[in-house]
């Protein structure tokens, strides 16, 4: 029943007609175009839709419009007023309370709504306000941090409004106005080597640095905020799922109701017969290519083209004139299965009889890894002490706060122009290119704002395929987004891998020997799976000098979502086990955690049992330094009952050392069959900077994807310093194939280093273009130039000085455009010589120590982690907020997949929690509190010193929680998740234990 | 995924819901609606109609009648957890109100409604079981009152007849020297959904004695419901450990927990027993607290 209504949001009239069962979030976003209040979950779960309605937060994805007319309605849109930001929202840009964005309407509408009730509320009332909206980035540090100093952003606030965001009057464009360079640390002094949490009294002075000639930084090293934080606290940041192109039409996949079946019959009859449907694919209509990420396991059909199997397997998809009229047509697809026998775990299906997911994979074996290094049995003969544990990981999904969401349109010339929300445009392109046939140069990839990725955004989707199929057919634009059920139903999470560890040391603790048996339960199909097999394994011997390495794993098909790569790929489930079994060996041997790492901590320049090439590494300063913030001897062994605290380390690669596919970038089906070659054959990254023609504008292009970890934000920083201009100098475009030459994408923690050289020997170029006219100008020699600050000298000369865009003018006067490129390849020759040794190398790695305190509820089992105090070698922060907002968005997401996640599946195979209260990701009241730190470190193969942060940081937490649950128990849980009833299970049987030898004494 | 079709009528006084309850096919009577739009959307719930009831100011408010108190069945979480005579009397309701979902839920969701959808996990029936608390049913007809330790059925099902409407929970004005408590275990602090919950309501003598004693469980068996045999093991004697642990077992024992996502019948049947004591020792701390 359409009726028109009458909205008043944000205080402006609105006439609109509405259908009855129109919710208000559909309302807003499709028929009004306020497309700032998102949809996460659409069953009031995550609080991305919410809105304030007559002075009360609320979900608008629970409230028909049709029965909003007469109420007053507050949209994020309507918060700044006249393009100048709230308070609110310039602690958010300030604190580092934005990073995806996706969370962050939602997060400022019940923040201003505490606000404007309570003024000063106490950090538990900030909690309880915002305990309905999720955040997966940021760990609420940041957002936390945001409102507590909101304060200082008021008019007659402190130094951030007269400095900071404050002058950024227009409100458009962080980058625009107003961020100075030198004003960018907005409310926190500390920067490098600060800490975080006490920041403010931290420490401001950046160490010199080795290879910047003039000892220091000028925008490298700087806490300015994000790039992209003001479009995102305004609502004003596009996402996929926001755009409407003219024309444009809608669909929607079928899912296989059964986890493993052969496809009868199809009829999509009534499906079609529905008014409004406009065309139906099936398997018979999708090309017979199958496509995938390892090149050499290509193994999905962009629609099942004869077999289902697992719950959700995308079966059929319609095309209609609205999303709901999509929705219902798939319901109207009447599928005949013959229902197969399931296997769920991965040991069973690798047993004889077992029912076969892929005839190629014989024995339901996808990948073997058989790994040995060093003489292992020697080293476990020597060992005085021998310990062998199983640990069992969960099945984790990355749950970004925005859905997946593709457009395709196609150009009259036969181009493809495909939106999606991707972590990797290139391996989109690369694979729409083979599954269709074209050329990749006929495929224009957009990446729209991404609201979170984790590595459940790093392979092309069905959405991408079939929109663009669609398109082709009808000639007109399709959309498709996945629903929050989709999402999990599609999966691509992390693998649930079953660990058999044994570790041998000598009388001291030192590691002599180490062997893993892994099975990663691989769902089904491959994915990232080959990789994730081999990461499981190679990352392992970074940390720590291990002599002797024994690593057999089995990637192994289930009927079950493909699993895939997620934030510390394949390593975070090992490293959580090696941790433990450390851990329980220094007890065993009765030697303090922190001790039995520092006698086994790797140090710089080492080549590891497995020959992966350490450069810089301060492992044992961040051990030091954790421990002493941590008052680690203070409490280690004297905490109360039911208290706990614990230890773990970690690290990750920064960036790949090898692309995914092989060869040059072309065409896959053109290609010869490739060799493997111990070499890049093309730069994974690459980046152009034009400069205006007036000079005053640098503009940097490059195809790295922005996710919300603040790649565009470092990215700027280090090109503006290569170009010795301030931030608000530039400009970056990241999101467009036609303009922004290749990068491989957001991926193995590979930007910051891969990109940061990319963007910043571009910068670089552009000024040797300039360096003859300089030098004319401040008649010196060319060698002698330098700029900083956008003013030109000679280096023996500072104060006689040239406008830099002068300079640039004089150069387009004579020359045309002034552009400059820049490129990266990894090193030649990374890694050993025997197979799978290209997984795990990087030309740098990162290290990191963490430390958790817990409370234990010990009658109920319920654990809150307390506290994390974090320190890490990242070598030189590019950006220190977005770093530490890296640490502190991976603690809560560690410390919650330990204690709650797990995607559950009935017998049948059947996932039961796809949804987001179901499967409980980790609310602002649940988070701990978080001190991250750094350590000075510097990474002479990464840009300006540079490493990773962003996957790292995730490694050391699993286990930190693991070990501080067992100090608070004095039980030890291997088995992920830790659940309040696995704690209870676990006293239960050691105190069965203890009564048995308590009886057996009396016996006695 | 998006509310089926559905037609929206919205009702301004009683008689014109009533009316339309007679007349419309396949209704539903919608309130706060963040249980029914969510049923709706994802296919749990069906309707042809929607009887939005939203605007009847009969329906609002807590008020104080003959020593009752009557809660509007439109009163919504955030303003019963708010009003000054939860906060003065009857504090157990916001040890469940301040725990329910997240705040832009609570500002929604009505007292009604957590009552009448009967959904198990529900975290106010086990409180109003133990403030012996009645519900008001009106249709056409005229009114009836229902005592709430007879109006849930099962699962999602009621003593409320479809040409009925719930109007008001009846909260009796608790004697002196009483105090209540409701323990809540749920897997997550922010935004969750209770496991167990255990309420308890205590009445003393003024020697310490219990002279009435009720309690309660909620998300552990398909209704809400009493404990039976826990009067019969408290009154009379004053609250110590092992009367916790008592009425404790005897949770354990009256209750049927599923298994689900959150977790197995023998861990909920053993979070019971926790909360049990946990509900006591807090009501009887109330009860110790009220002026008599």
């Amino acid at each position: 029943m359409m009726t028109a209504r009458e909205f008043s949001i944000n205080g402006q009239l609105y006439r609109v007609a509405v259908d009855s069962s129109d919710t208000l979030l559909d309302v807003l976003r499709d028929k009004i175009g306020l497309t700032g209040t998102k949809k996460g979950c659409n069953v009031g779960d995550c609080g991305a839709c919410l809105v304030v309605v007559d002075g009360l937060t609320m979900n608008s994805c629970l409230l028909l419009a049709a029965e909003m007319e007469g109420k007053s309605i507050a949209t994020i849109e309507g918060i700044a007023v006249n393009g100048e930001l709230s308070p609110v929202q310039k602690a958010f840009v300030g604190e580092g309370g934005v990073q995806c964005g996706y969370c962050t309407p939602g997060m400022v509408l019940s923040a201003t709504t505490l606000l404007k009730e309570n003024p000063d509320p106490t950090r538990d009332e900030i909690k309880s306000a915002l305990s309905g909206n999720l955040c997966r980035c940021t760990g609420y540090t940041g957002i936390l941090r945001a409102v507590e100093r909101c304060g200082h952003y008021r008019d007659d606030g402190t130094c951030a409004n007269k400095d900071g965001i404050g002058a950024n009057k227009d409100g458009t464009g962080a980058n625009k106005e107003g961020i100075g360079v030198k004003n960018g640390v907005i409310a926190r002094k500390s920067d490098s080597n600060g800490d975080h949490i006490a920041g403010a009294s931290g420490n401001g002075e950046r160490r010199s640095d080795r290879s910047d000639k003039s000892g220091k930084f000028e925008t490298v090293g700087v806490s300015v905020p994000r790039v992209d934080a003001v479009d995102k606290v305004t609502g004003r940041a596009i996402y996929t799922a926001d755009i409407a192109l003219p024309n444009m039409v809608y669909a929607r996949i079928l899912g296989s109701p059964i986890a493993h079946g052969i496809i009868k019959s199809i009829d999509t009859s009534r499906a079609r017969a529905l008014p409004g449907v406009l065309d139906v694919l099936t398997g018979d209509d999708v090309p017979d290519t199958m496509y995938g990420v390892s090149p050499a396991r290509y193994d999905e059909y962009v629609l099942a083209k004869d077999k289902v199997r697992h719950h959700g397997d995308e079966v059929a998809a319609v095309a209609a004139i609205d999303e709901k009229t999509a929705e219902q047509a798939i319901a109207l697809i009447d599928v005949e299965y013959e229902e197969l026998p399931v296997v769920l775990d991965p040991m069973e299906a690798m047993d004889d009889g077992a029912p076969l997911l892929h005839e190629r994979y014989k024995g339901n074996v996808n990948t073997h890894v058989d790994h040995s290094f060093g003489d292992v049995a020697g080293g476990f003969a020597k060992s005085v002490h021998v310990r062998e544990e199983v640990f069992t990981g969960n099945t984790i999904y990355q749950c970004p706060m925005e859905p997946h969401a593709a457009i395709a349109t196609w150009d009259p010339d036969g181009t493809l122009v495909l939106y999606t929300s991707t972590q990797v445009p290139h391996y989109v392109q690369y694979m729409m290119a083979h599954v269709l046939h074209m050329p990749l140069g006929k495929i224009r990839v957009i990446r729209p704002t991404v609201g979170g990725g984790f590595g459940g955004k790093a392979e092309t989707t069905p959405l991408d395929l079939c929109a663009a199929l669609f398109s082709r057919r009808l000639g007109r634009p399709v959309k498709m987004v996945y629903s929050r059920e989709d999402m999990f139903l599609h999966g691509r999470g992390r693998h649930k891998q079953h660990m058999h560890f044994k570790i041998g040391v000598d009388a001291e603790g030192r590691i002599q020997a180490f062997s893993s048996k892994i099975y990663l339960d691989g769902g089904a199909y491959s994915s990232f799976g080959v990789a994730t097999a081999y990461y499981a394994g190679s990352v392992i011997p970074t940390l720590y000098r291990i002599p002797s390495y024994k690593y057999d794993g089995y990637r192994v098909m289930t009927n079950k979502p493909a699993s895939g790569a997620m934030r510390g790929h394949g390593v975070p489930q090992p490293r959580f086990a090696f941790e433990c079994l450390l851990n329980m060996i220094a007890d065993d041997l009765n030697i303090d955690p922190v001790e039995i790492r520092r006698r086994n901590a790797i140090e710089a320049n080492e080549m590891t049992v497995n020959e992966m090439d350490i450069g810089s590494c301060e492992f044992l300063a961040t051990l030091e330094a954790a421990a002493d913030a941590s008052k680690w001897v203070d409490k280690w062994g004297k905490l109360p009952k039911g208290k706990g605290i614990g230890i773990a380390s970690g690290g990750f690669v920064s960036g790949a050392g090898y692309c995914i596919y092989r060869g040059q970038v072309q065409l896959s089906h053109e290609k010869p069959r490739e060799p493997f070659v111990k070499k890049s054959i093309f730069p994974h990254s690459n980046a152009v900077v034009r400069i205006s023609e007036d000079g005053m504008t640098a503009i940097v292009m490059i195809g790295a994807a922005e996710i919300g970890q603040g790649s565009d934000t470092v990215l700027t920083q280090m090109c503006a310093e290569s170009l010795g201009i301030p931030m608000d100098r530039m400009r970056i475009h990241s999101d467009d194939s036609d303009f922004s030459p290749l990068d491989l994408g957001a991926y193995s923690s590979r930007v910051t280093l891969m990109a940061g050289f990319a963007v910043s020997r571009a910068g670089v170029a552009v000024f040797d273009k300039m360096r003859p006219y300089a030098a004319a100008m401040l008649n010196c020699d060319e060698s002698e130039v330098e700029a900083r600050d956008a003013k030109v000298f000679s280096r023996n000369d500072r104060d006689r000085t040239v406008a830099w865009e002068e300079v640039a003018r004089k150069y387009f006067n004579e020359n045309g455009p002034l552009v400059g490129t820049g490129c990266y390849k990894p090193p030649d020759g990374l890694g050993g010589d025997y197979k799978g040794s290209t997984v795990g190398t990087s030309p740098a790695y990162s290290f990191g120590t963490a430390i958790c305190e817990v409370s234990v509820d010990l009658e109920t089992g319920k654990i809150k982690i307390d506290r994390f105090t974090d320190y890490h070698d990242c070598g030189t922060p590019i950006n220190p907020q977005a770093v530490h907002g890296q640490v502190e968005g991976a603690v809560a997401m560690g410390a919650s997949e330990t204690i709650y996640e797990d995607v559950q599946f009935d017998e049948k195979g059947l996932v039961l929690n796809p949804n987001l209260h179901g499967y409980m990701i980790m609310s602002i009241m649940d988070a701990p509190e978080i001190f991250s730190g750094l350590v000075d470190s510097y990474e002479p193969r990464g840009p300006f010193g540079a490493k990773e942060i962003g996957e790292g940081s995730t490694l050391p937490v699993l286990g930190a929680v693991a070990h501080a649950i067992a100090n608070a128990t004095g039980v030890w849980l291997k088995d992920l998740p830790i659940t309040p009833e696995k704690v209870l299970a676990a006293l239960r049987e050691k105190r069965l234990r203890l009564g048995e030898e308590v009886g057996a004494t009396q016996e006695r | 995924m998006f509310v089926s079709n559905v037609e929206l009528h919205e009702a301004c006084t009683m008689d014109e819901a009533f009316a339309l309850m007679d007349r419309l096919e396949d209704a539903r009577i919608l309130a706060g609606g963040t249980d029914l739009l969510v049923d709706l959307k994802v296919g749990r719930a069906s309707a042809c109609s929607l009887i939005s009831i939203k605007r009847i100011d009969a329906l609002k408010g807590i008020a104080e009648r003959d020593g009752d108190w009557r809660i509007g069945a439109l009163t919504t979480i955030t303003e019963l957890g708010a009003s000054e005579c939860v906060k003065t009397h009857l504090p157990v309701l916001i040890d469940a109100t301040s725990k329910m979902a997240a705040p832009q839920i609570r500002n929604v969701a009505t007292v009604g409604g957590n009552i009448v959808s009967a959904v198990p996990c529900a975290d106010l029936p086990p409180v109003f079981l133990v403030l012996n608390a009645g519900v008001t049913v009106q249709s056409s007809e005229g009114e009836r009152c229902i005592p709430l330790d007879s109006f849930f059925q099962h699962v999602r099902k009621t003593a409320l007849r479809s040409d009925e409407m719930l109007t008001a929970i009846v909260v009796p004005k608790p004697p002196d020297r009483f105090g209540a408590a409701y323990a809540r275990f749920s897997l997550r602090d922010g935004n969750s959904i209770a496991v167990a919950g255990v309420a308890a309501g205590l009445e003393f003598n003024e020697r310490g004695e219990i002279v009435s004693a009720r309690v309660s469980l909620g998300a552990v068996s398909p209704t809400p419901m009493l404990v039976a045999d826990a009067e019969d093991i408290l009154v009379g004697n004053p609250l110590d450990d092992d009367a916790c642990v008592r009425v404790g077992d005897a949770a354990m024992g009256a209750c049927s927990p599923i298994c689900d996502v959150r977790g197995s019948d023998a861990f909920r049947r053993e979070i019971v027993g926790i909360l049990a004591g946990r509900a006591l020792r807090l009501a009887q701390q109330r009860a110790m607290e009220t002026p008599s």
